[in-house]
């Protein structure tokens, strides 16, 4: 496996854990300072359509 | 110390000795004991909840209850839980033995996202985000061969925009048929070498755990 892969298979691994499944209602959102996870889930999800798009153009031979 | 709660499940024996197997009426919960101090967004528990969700999928299906639920015992996390047992249970029961498959493909012409700072109140604001998401479009040609190679596959499946620059094909299938999946789409990707797309999974009931709202 890559190293890009690997990125993209823990990006996408954590996109599920943060954004995805039921939410119980009354829980209050997670903050890592001042940014809650909410938004860190969705710059996840943003990085990992990034990612896809990275690994799936042919690699540039410097 | 409380617990960082991972999912719900049929059988006590679906979560132990991977993680902590807490009682909510006929049903139980998985959880990861953290002290109470502990800090959610650390990286560490974050990749060490993220694995033992992983180990527990690959024991039996289970119902993902979204990160940073966390519960200070039995009666805590059953009580919070309690509108949701029943309806937990008719979905576990029924989905037992089939996983989610999920193949994330970016917009063919993603819609640039609306700056706040254009709108005056925070509902035109919200609004134009979800306008701008729900317009996001695959390839048709892609969309269709999706739905005639991987769709066939499933017990169900599903479109859904998540952001202005991806869509998402969620697929409930059962575990004998992962492969077959995934061969599928190692044939899109061969066909379709030009459209940036990920096929991943399995994942736990995700998607289709409401379907018995």
């Amino acid at each position: 496996m890559t190293d890009s892969e690997e990125e993209l298979g823990l990006l996408e691994t954590l996109d599920h854990l943060l954004d995805r499944g039921v939410v119980i209602a009354g829980e209050a959102v997670v903050s890592i300072g001042d940014v809650d996870l909410l938004y860190l889930g969705l710059n996840i999800v943003l990085a990992n359509v990034d990612a896809i798009i990275r690994t799936s153009q042919p690699k540039q031979i410097k | 110390m409380k617990h960082v709660v991972i999912g719900a499940h049929l059988e006590k024996g679906d979560i132990e000795p991977l993680a902590e197997a807490i009682a909510a009426a006929d049903l139980w919960l998985s959880g990861v004991p953290i002290d109470d101090a502990q800090p959610l967004g650390d990286r560490e528990l974050l990749l060490r909840v993220a694995q033992t969700r992983a180990s527990l999928l690959d024991r039996a299906t289970f119902i993902a209850i979204r990160y940073g639920f966390t519960a200070h015992g039995q009666s805590d996390a059953a009580a919070k839980c309690a509108a949701h047992i029943e309806r937990w249970g008719r979905t576990l029961r029924e989905y037992r033995g089939m996983v989610e498959m999920t193949l994330k493909v970016a917009a063919a012409s993603p819609r640039a996202r609306p700056d706040r700072h254009d709108f005056e109140s925070g509902a035109a604001y919200i609004r134009a985000l979800h306008e701008a998401t729900r317009a996001a479009e695959v390839a048709p040609e892609f969309r269709s061969a999706v739905d005639a190679t991987l769709a066939p596959l499933a017990v169900k499946h599903r479109w859904a925009t998540r952001d202005t620059a991806s869509l998402e094909f969620a697929a409930l299938v059962r575990r004998e048929s992962v492969a077959a999946l995934n061969d599928a789409g190692a044939v899109l990707k061969r066909d379709f070498a030009s459209v940036p797309f990920l096929l991943s999974g399995p994942w736990p009931l995700e998607v289709f755990a409401d379907d018995h709202e």
